[in-house]
C-alpha cells in the first residue's frame, strides 16, 4: 500500500533559513561584548568547594611519620564497594599495622563511610578531585601514596555544627 | 533420674521446670534467657567471683549470683529488672576502670563477652578519669599470649588447669588491684590441652600467638566439622575466611569432648590448606601424566580394574560413605582392604572423662574395621601379586615402595599425591574433610558428621560422588546425589550402621548398634 504524503504549502518566509540564521549569529554577537561572564577558566581559575568534600583519600601519619592505622579492620568491613584491602602484621615493638593497605579509587563511591567508621582518625577522604594516571592499576593507591598525599581533608561532621551550616 | 521431681520456677515470666540443684544460670538458659557472665562456664566449677550474673530473686534480701544459687520451687527470678541491671551496669563500670579499650587491635573483639554485654547493658562512658593501669603482655608459654591489662580477672583460665588439666601452671598473683593471672615460677602453659584457656578467656587477655593478627572475628565463617587430628572424634568449628581455613575452635559435645580441643587438633588447620593438591585427573601415558576430563578417567579407572582382584589401601580419615563404597569396589572382585594407622603420644584431659588425644592419629579407624579393612603395620603386604591397587588418600612410606611392584595397575584416589609412590596409572583427586560432607566413626562407635567448609580446589570432586561414579562405571548401580543418599546406602547395607539415618545423626552424632563393645574395649 502507498504511503500518502501530504504536502503542505508554506510561504517563503516560513521555510527560509536566513531569518533564523541571523537571530542566533545576532544572539552570539550580543553574548560576545556582554560583560557578564559564566564559564570558569579550568584549571586556571577554580571553584571553592565545601569543607565536607569527599575526595580522594589520604592516610594521616603520627608525628614520627608512621601510619596512624593500626589495622582494625573495620574499613574494610564497612566498605560498600569492597575497594579496601587491609592485611595485618606486627611490627617490632609488637604493635598492630597494616602490612599492606589499598584503596581502589576506581571502585570507592566515595561515600566517606571508612573516615566515619576508624577509630584512630586515620583514613580521610580528602578535599582534592584531580585524579588522573595512565594505567587502571594506577588508581590502587598503597599505604605510601595515601600517606604521601597533603591535601586538606574532609571534615565529614562537625558536632558542634551538624547541618554544615 | 526420671522419678526425681522437676523443680517449677518462674524467669522472666515464663515457666520452667528443671531438676533439682540446677543452678539459676542454667535454668535460664532452657527458658531462653541469657543471664550474662564471665567467670560462669558450664565445663569448669563455680567461682562467682565475676558478680556479673546477678539477677534479683523475689523474697531474697539482696541480689543473687545465678551460677551459684540453686533454683527452688516458687521462686520468681528478674533478669532484667532495674534492680539488676543496675548492679550489672556498676560491675561492668568497674571491669572497665583499667581496661585499654583497645578493641581495635585486640584479637578477640567481635567475639569478646565483655564488648557485648557493654553494649547491651554498659554505661555509654567512664566517671573514672583516673590513668589506667598498664603492663606489658606476657609470654604464657604454648601458644598462649597473656595481655594483663585486658584482663578481668574471671579466674576460667586458673580453673581449668587446676581442675580439668590438672596441670597447676596459673594462679592470681598480688591483690586488688594489682591482681593479674600469674604463672608460676618455671612452669608455662605447655600443656597439651593448653590452648582452652584462650577459647575459655571471655576477653582478649588471653590470646592465640598462632591467631594473633590474622583475621577479625567478624570476617569469618563457622562450619560444624569433626577434628580429624585423632581417633577421638572431637566436635569442632571450622572458621574459614576466603576459602582458607583460619583456624580450628571446640563445639561443645557432652558425649565427646565436652567444651575442648587439645592443641595437636588445633594445629591440624595447615594440613587442610596445603597446597600441593591434586587437582586434575590424569592417566599415566607415554609421555607422563596427561590431563584428562573425568569421564575418560573414570571409565579408564573401570577398564584397568576390570577382570583383576582390588585391593584397596584406604585412609582410615576418610568417611563412613567413601570407605563404604571403597569396600564394595574390593569386595565386587573378590578384593580386600586394609590400612595403616599413624601413632603419636596419649594425652588425656584427666578433668574431664574418657577424653584424650589419642594414640591413634586417624579419625576413621573404627569405622573402616567395622566396614571390612583391615588394620595392619604394613598393609601393602595383605596384597596378592596381580592385584589392582587403589590409593585411597594413604601415605606411604618407604618400606611400602618395595610391596608396589606387586601391583598390576595403580590408582590413586586422593587430596595429595603420596610420597614414596614411584609411578600412578589413573590419579584422581578428591575434596578433603573441610571440603565435603560425611560422617566418622570415633573409637568410641560414634558416627558423627562433618559439613562443608570451604570449595575443592580444581576439578577435585567429594570422595563419595568420585568413588559411585567409578562404581558406576564398573556397572554397579551406585548413583547418589547427595552425601545423605550414600549414608543411606551404607546404614542399609552394612549391619554395625543399622538404624542410622543422616539426619537423625544431627550434628551430635549417634553411636553405632554395638558401640558397648568399644566402650568395653578401653577398660
Amino acid at each position: 500500500m502507498a504511503i500518502n504524503v501530504k504536502v503542505v504549502e508554506r510561504p517563503l518566509e516560513e521555510t527560509s533559513y536566513v531569518r533564523a540564521t541571523l537571530t542566533g549569529l545576532g544572539k552570539t554577537f550580543k553574548h560576545l561584548i556582554d560583560p557578564h561572564k559564566v564559564t570558569t577558566q579550568y584549571p586556571e581559575e577554580r571553584e571553592s568547594i565545601s569543607p565536607r568534600w569527599r575526595g580522594t583519600h589520604r592516610m594521616l601519619t603520627t608525628e614520627d611519620g608512621k601510619a596512624k592505622c593500626v589495622a582494625c579492620g573495620l574499613c574494610p568491613t564497612v566498605c560498600p564497594a569492597n575497594c579496601i584491602k587491609l592485611v595485618p602484621g606486627e611490627d617490632e615493638q609488637g604493635n598492630r599495622y597494616p602490612l599492606v593497605f589499598e584503596i581502589d579509587e576506581f571502585r570507592c563511591i566515595f561515600c566517606g563511610y571508612c573516615q566515619e567508621v576508624c577509630p584512630e582518625e586515620a583514613i580521610h577522604l580528602g578535599r582534592h578531585y584531580e585524579n588522573s594516571e595512565y594505567s587502571r592499576e594506577g588508581f590502587v593507591y598503597d599505604l605510601e601514596r595515601l600517606m604521601a598525599q597533603t591535601h586538606p581533608v574532609c571534615e565529614m561532621w562537625d558536632p558542634a555544627d551538624p547541618k554544615g551550616e | 533420674m526420671a522419678d526425681t521431681p522437676l523443680v517449677n520456677l518462674t524467669i522472666e515470666g515464663r515457666p520452667v521446670a528443671v531438676a533439682p540443684g540446677t543452678t539459676i544460670l542454667e535454668a535460664a538458659k532452657t527458658a531462653g534467657v541469657l543471664i550474662p557472665h564471665y567467670c560462669y562456664h558450664p565445663g569448669l566449677p563455680v567461682a562467682g567471683v565475676c558478680r556479673m550474673c546477678l539477677v534479683e530473686v523475689e523474697k531474697f534480701p539482696k541480689l543473687a549470683p545465678s551460677c551459684a544459687t540453686a533454683v527452688a520451687e516458687g521462686q520468681v527470678v528478674h533478669v532484667h529488672s532495674e534492680k539488676a541491671r543496675e548492679a550489672r551496669k556498676g560491675v561492668l563500670e568497674m571491669l572497665l576502670i583499667n581496661h585499654p579499650l583497645d578493641c581495635p587491635i585486640c584479637d578477640q573483639a567481635g567475639e569478646c563477652e565483655l564488648q557485648d554485654y557493654t553494649y547491651q547493658e554498659g554505661r555509654k562512658d567512664s566517671r573514672y578519669r583516673e590513668p589506667k593501669r598498664f603492663n606489658a603482655a606476657e609470654d604464657f608459654g604454648g601458644d598462649v599470649r597473656y595481655v594483663q591489662n585486658r584482663c578481668i580477672l574471671c579466674t576460667r583460665c586458673v580453673r581449668f588447669m587446676d581442675d580439668v588439666a590438672h596441670d597447676t601452671v596459673l594462679n592470681v598473683s598480688e591483690r586488688g588491684d594489682r591482681a593479674f593471672i600469674g604463672k608460676f615460677e618455671g612452669k608455662d602453659l605447655t600443656h597439651a590441652w593448653a590452648a582452652n584457656v584462650v577459647d575459655l578467656c571471655p576477653v582478649g587477655a588471653l590470646v592465640s600467638k598462632d591467631f594473633l593478627n590474622k583475621a577479625r572475628a567478624w570476617e569469618l565463617d563457622r562450619t560444624a566439622s569433626v577434628c580429624t587430628g585423632c581417633s577421638q572424634g572431637c566436635n569442632i568449628i571450622v572458621e574459614t575466611r576466603d576459602n582458607t581455613v583460619m583456624r580450628l575452635r571446640p563445639r561443645s559435645n557432652e558425649s565427646v569432648n565436652q567444651f575442648f580441643m587439645c592443641d595437636h587438633g588445633r594445629g591440624d588447620y595447615r594440613r587442610l590448606n596445603r597446597r600441593d593438591r591434586i587437582e586434575v585427573p590424569s592417566i599415566l601415558g607415554a609421555s607422563g601424566h596427561v590431563t584428562v576430563d573425568w569421564d575418560v578417567a573414570l571409565e579408564a579407572a573401570a577398564r584397568v580394574i576390570k577382570g583383576k582382584r582390588v585391593f584397596v589401601l584406604a585412609s582410615p580419615n576418610l568417611s563412613n560413605e567413601a570407605l563404604h563404597l571403597l569396600s564394595r569396589i574390593a569386595r565386587r572382585s573378590g578384593g580386600a582392604g586394609a590400612f595403616r594407622v599413624p601413632l603419636g603420644g596419649e594425652a588425656p584431659l584427666p578433668g574431664a572423662p574418657d577424653l584424650a588425644l589419642r594414640a591413634d592419629r586417624a579419625a576413621n579407624a573404627t569405622g573402616a574395621q567395622l566396614l571390612g579393612f583391615t588394620r595392619h603395620d604394613a598393609p601393602l603386604d595383605l596384597m596378592q601379586a596381580g592385584d589392582a591397587l587403589i590409593v585411597a588418600d594413604h601415605d606411604l612410606t618407604e618400606g611400602d615402595a618395595a610391596s608396589l611392584s606387586k601391583a598390576a595397575v595403580t590408582i590413586v584416589i586422593g587430596s595429595a599425591m603420596p610420597a614414596n609412590l614411584p609411578k600412578a596409572d589413573i590419579v584422581l583427586p578428591i575434596a578433603n574433610v573441610v571440603e565435603e560432607e560425611g560422617t566418622l566413626t570415633n573409637l568410641r562407635g560414634r558416627v558423627q558428621r562433618f559439613l562443608q567448609a570451604k570449595a575443592a580446589p580444581g576439578m577435585a570432586r567429594p570422595s563419595w560422588y568420585v568413588l559411585a561414579d567409578l562404581l558406576g562405571a564398573l556397572g554397579e548401580k551406585a548413583d547418589y546425589f547427595v552425601a545423605g543418599d550414600a549414608f543411606g546406602a551404607l546404614a542399609a547395607s552394612e549391619a554395625a550402621f543399622a538404624g542410622l539415618t543422616y539426619d537423625s545423626l544431627g550434628l551430635r552424632g549417634l553411636p553405632v548398634i554395638d558401640a558397648a563393645r568399644f566402650a568395653e574395649a578401653a577398660r
